[in-house]
């Protein structure tokens, strides 16, 4: 969105979002302390998957070593939470730069096994170590606010999404779109790819892991097959690419109404709730594999004959 | 536009009548999802708690005779929606109290809520020492310290002649695995047995050839498996294939349970357990009769047999209902002192919380004969017989 | 010395297990290039095929894997033609995305039917072992082992010398030139993946009888089934029993000396280094 007009949308939305807690109930705010932690996932993962084209299966890392950051923190050392953030942050960007290096060699599937294996062996490591209370995990001391939660994963996806918007204009972001259209022709004109990797890598590790952090402190009980969670990776992936990867409004999109039609489901239907993904997941990948982004912008061009047109053209 | 008006004022005060005469449980329990078949003990035994309750007249609040209802979700056994499901209950569904799910890894997380929200919940599903040691008041239990779970079965070992010497203790690294070795392993010490492994393993461990193979060139005569109901079965079907017979062997889960006995078939023969409650006649309940009575129809009406986990189940609902009753309202603060309190016969034995929440009830020693649950061991004495030593396997 | 001995022949037994459970992975992946992440679903959904034949009509396990390769081969055939082949020439990442959705879909169904209830195939040779020297060997996993060598070596010689298995393979490297030469590309993909389906319902049929069932085993088992392929290598279909055997002993040496928590850190510790160093794999044409 590059007019005014757009910028100020924005902004008053943000703004009715910032003011929930006042006019709204306790079940919008947690609902919303969920959607927020979740759309800032699937930003982060935006700019290592959507603009840079390198799917990562293991943002999940990234995202527990933040909530280890703050539980370790403040278990075990009597830290305040901020400390644990900063803490949770360095592990998730130290790692993403020492993984990336060693995984980001790898193309298409391969790097996505590779950081699915990386999702696995953090659990299994982790599980093993006392400090992290072993596979027990860690219970947090408890906090009756919600608010601040939810205004801190308002302002970390705000933040996310600037970056993203950043991105979207910056020279960065235009090596990351080279490196995902054709790397070896980025790398003849001159781009760092191997840097801009890793840094993109990086990036979408800071906030993946910020947003653990939070999350941490919210649920008060970690443990690492709750946050190195494997689905939690495909859920953020999916509500990217149901959104539009690539795009900058586009995963927050996609987290808002997935999560919203998820959780609706999850607490009136109860267990058509996990069949419902599934399918969704289907119908959306054959119709719409650009998403939604791509199917707002085009939709006004082509009609309906948009989802035959994705059809035809992937089909055997 | 008038007659929308109507209905919407006409459910308005149906809605407010109705909420002035129940008293509304929430619970987020497992229904699918891969701990459902142990979770479905708990929707059943709640709802068929509340049906006996509300047919002998319901609950009586101070004056009134109040009917109970219960908003039950499936948390698909994903902790993180277990804890959106009981905030919601509570701020959108606005019930009074809460009725705990199974396993202490979700007790653990979704305790949090309810003590967050000042909201008491009595809970059958979690045995694990982390949950009493948080200084957490809202919290109470009907399953009985994880520390104590193999407290029968060493004591009868004791009084075995002739006495077995070693020990090979394995327990599942979650919480409530982990609690019971750590009060196991007291418990040994003290007895003068000596553990010639105790090892720790992954939970939902597939595998356990390297773990037999071990036990069998250790010579443990007792082997002590603190686990889940998967890897116990895995462990049984594999020593049986590997020909490890130690002359005993005692599980904390799938011993007591129907389905676990019907996939092992006859191999699941003198494996021994333990549980905190048996159907037996002696546990006299104001609205079942007694235990065994309590079975039988639970049985008729699900068409399994019930184990310690719907008893549980079934406590909880019975401890809050005495509790109302002895506060003479919902008033949560005031239920929470009261739940502190209780002290009252059941289908589950007697109910009483100590200053941390959890119930105490001894654990009974059972072992499978013949295809059936044989109670063995209590307090000091053998109730029925031991088969101890097992025959080795190519001889069953 | 003798406990050694013993751990090494549980961890090859093991490798065998897992070479079965990664082949039908591993072909479609190698072969179609499709990443199937309903691979273990489909394990799953054969374990209960083999299951329910086992205990209503009281067929004896093996004889019923020929059945449950029939019946999954048939699930594999349609689930192509009806759902993957809409994606296929796609981006490769969708074909990750759209079988996840279907094993999320396959597992609730499962959950829905059979209820979460565990099974076991349990017939009366379950338990039967023999002793070598002084190591006791389970018979079940040693014809699990057999079976998984048989159709590994099968699944070589028909890829490489039936007209059929050329097609596949010519289709997978060049569909059009496939079609020039009269190849019927969506034939051969469903025909493929039924394939990789039916060794799937095998495995599945094999795994009930030596651990458990319920419709959540599907997941764990695709990861590992992963890793062992990846290992491997997908260019042969050899592979798999290289990296099922690599695992396997890797695994219980690991449970042995380090502790039997520090298996999937092997594992996949193993899968990574793989990865980094040689990600053909350890049978892989190095490009």
């Amino acid at each position: 969105m590059k007019s005014t007009a757009g910028i100020v949308v924005s902004a008053f939305v943000v703004a009715l979002l910032a003011a929930l807690p006042w006019y709204g109930n306790t079940v919008m705010l947690q609902f919303g302390i969920s959607v927020l932690l979740l759309a800032t996932l699937a930003q982060g993962w935006n700019i290592i998957g959507g603009y840079t084209g390198y799917a990562s299966f293991g943002n999940s890392v990234f995202y527990g070593l933040g909530a280890y950051g703050v539980a370790i923190a403040m278990t075990q050392f009597n830290l305040p939470f901020w400390v644990g953030m900063l803490l949770g942050l360095a592990l998730a960007v130290v790692f993403a730069a020492l993984l990336g290096l060693a995984v980001l060699r790898l193309r298409g599937h391969y790097f996505a096994i590779a950081t699915l294996g990386l999702a696995f062996i953090m659990t299994a490591i982790v599980s093993n170590l006392e400090i992290a209370g072993r596979n027990i995990g860690l219970v947090l001391p408890l906090l009756k606010s919600d608010v601040l939660f939810y205004e801190l994963a308002l302002g970390l996806l705000v933040l996310v999404t600037l970056t993203v918007f950043w991105l979207s204009r910056s020279r960065f972001g235009l090596g990351l779109v080279a490196i995902r259209e054709n790397e070896e022709g980025a790398a003849v004109m001159g781009v760092n790819t191997t840097l801009y990797k890793v840094l993109a890598f990086m990036l979408s590790a800071a906030f993946t892991g910020l947003a653990g952090g939070i999350y941490a402190y919210y649920i008060t009980f970690i443990d690492p097959v709750g946050v190195f969670d494997v689905s939690l990776n495909v859920k953020m992936i999916i509500m990217a690419v149901f959104g539009g990867p690539g795009s900058v409004l586009g995963p927050v999109v996609g987290a808002f109404v997935l999560s919203t039609i998820s959780e609706v489901l999850a607490t009136k239907v109860t267990s058509f709730a996990s069949m419902f993904f599934g399918i969704v997941i289907v119908i959306a990948v054959v119709f719409m594999p650009r998403g939604i982004a791509h199917l707002v912008e085009n939709f006004r061009r082509t009609g309906w004959r948009y989802f035959a047109g994705n059809v035809r053209t992937h089909r055997l | 536009m008038m007659l929308r008006f109507l209905f919407f004022v006409a459910a308005l005060a149906a809605s407010a009548v109705a909420g002035a005469q129940t008293v509304t449980f929430g619970a987020s329990v497992q229904l699918t999802g891969p701990v459902a078949n142990t979770g479905r003990y708990y929707k059943d035994a709640y709802d068929f708690a509340i049906e006996k309750i509300n047919a002998a007249g319901g609950v009586k609040v101070g004056s009134t005779q109040q009917k109970i209802a219960l908003k039950l979700l499936d948390n698909q056994s994903d902790v993180n929606l277990s804890v959106r499901q009981y905030s919601q209950l509570l701020s959108q569904d606005k019930v009074n109290f809460l009725l705990g799910p199974f396993a202490s890894n979700f007790v653990l997380a979704d305790s949090s809520i309810a003590e967050k929200s000042s909201v008491p919940m009595v809970q059958g599903g979690g045995a694990s020492d982390e949950i009493y040691t948080r200084g957490y008041k809202y919290i109470f239990g009907t399953l009985p310290a994880a520390s104590d779970y193999f407290g029968s079965t060493i004591d009868a070992l004791a009084k075995l002649n002739p006495a077995p010497k070693t020990v090979a203790l394995l327990y599942a690294d979650d919480s409530f695995d982990v609690s019971v070795a750590k009060g196991t392993r007291e418990l040994l010490k003290k007895a003068g047995l000596t553990t010639v492994l105790d090892e720790r393993y992954s939970t939902n461990a597939s595998d356990f050839s390297v773990l037999l193979s071990r036990i069998k060139s250790g010579n443990a005569d007792v082997v002590l498996v603190a686990g889940h109901e998967t890897e116990v079965l895995n462990f049984i079907r594999q020593a049986k294939s590997l020909g490890v017979s130690p002359k005993l062997y005692s599980f904390t889960v799938g011993v007591p349970s129907a389905d676990f006995r019907q996939a092992l078939g006859k191999d699941a023969n003198g494996a021994s357990g333990m549980t905190a409650w048996l159907p037996s006649t002696s546990l006299k309940d104001q609205w079942f009769g007694d235990a065994e009575a309590f079975a039988k129809a639970w049985k008729a009406k699900f068409g399994y047999d019930p184990d310690y986990h719907a008893a549980a189940g079934v406590a909880a609902v019975e401890a809050f209902v005495n509790a109302i009753q002895n506060a003479g309202s919902t008033d949560p603060q005031k239920v929470r002192d009261a739940l502190a309190k209780v002290s009252f016969d059941s289908v589950y034995g007697h109910i009483a919380f100590n200053d941390k929440g959890q119930i105490s009830l001894p654990q009974i020693m059972i072992q499978i004969q013949d295809d059936k649950v044989v109670p063995i061991f209590a307090g000091k004495d053998f109730i029925n017989k031991l088969v101890y030593p097992l025959p080795p396997w190519d001889k069953r | 010395m003798e406990l050694l001995a013993q751990v090494l022949v549980s961890g090859v037994l093991l490798g065998g297990l897992y070479a079965l459970m990664a082949l039908g992975l591993a072909l479609v992946w190698g072969v179609l290039n499709i990443v199937n992440l309903s691979h273990g679903a489909l394990i799953m959904l054969g374990a209960y095929t083999s299951y329910f034949l086992f205990t209503v009509w009281h067929i004896d396990p093996f004889v019923t894997l020929p059945i449950t390769a029939v019946v999954l081969f048939i699930v594999g055939y349609a689930i192509e033609r009806g759902i993957l082949n809409f994606v296929i020439r796609g981006p490769m990442f969708n074909t990750l995305l759209i079988t996840f959705g279907i094993e999320v879909i396959l597992t609730y169904l499962a959950q829905l039917w059979f209820s979460a209830d565990f099974r076991a195939i349990n017939p009366t040779y379950a338990g039967a072992n023999f002793a070598i020297a002084g190591i006791t060997i389970p018979t079940v996993q040693v014809l699990v082992f057999a079976i998984a060598l048989g159709l590994t070596i099968a699944m070589w010689l028909f890829l490489l010398h039936t007209r059929i298995g050329r097609g596949i393979r010519a289709s997978a490297q060049n569909l059009v030139a496939a079609r020039l030469y009269g190849v019927d590309p969506k034939r051969i993909y469903a025909l493929t993946f039924g394939l990789g389906a039916a060794l799937a319902g095998v495995t599945g049929g094999l795994y009930g009888t030596v651990s458990q069932i319920n419709p959540y085993i599907g997941g764990p088992l695709t990861a590992k089934s992963f890793a062992i392929a990846i290992i491997g290598g997908l260019d042969n279909p050899l592979g798999v029993i290289v990296g099922g055997l690599v695992l396997g002993i890797v695994e219980s040496l690991t449970a042995l000396y380090f502790g039997s928590t520090y298996r999937d850190v092997a594992s996949f510790g193993v899968l990574l280094l793989v990865l980094i160093l040689r990600p053909s794999g350890l049978l892989g044409r190095t490009a």
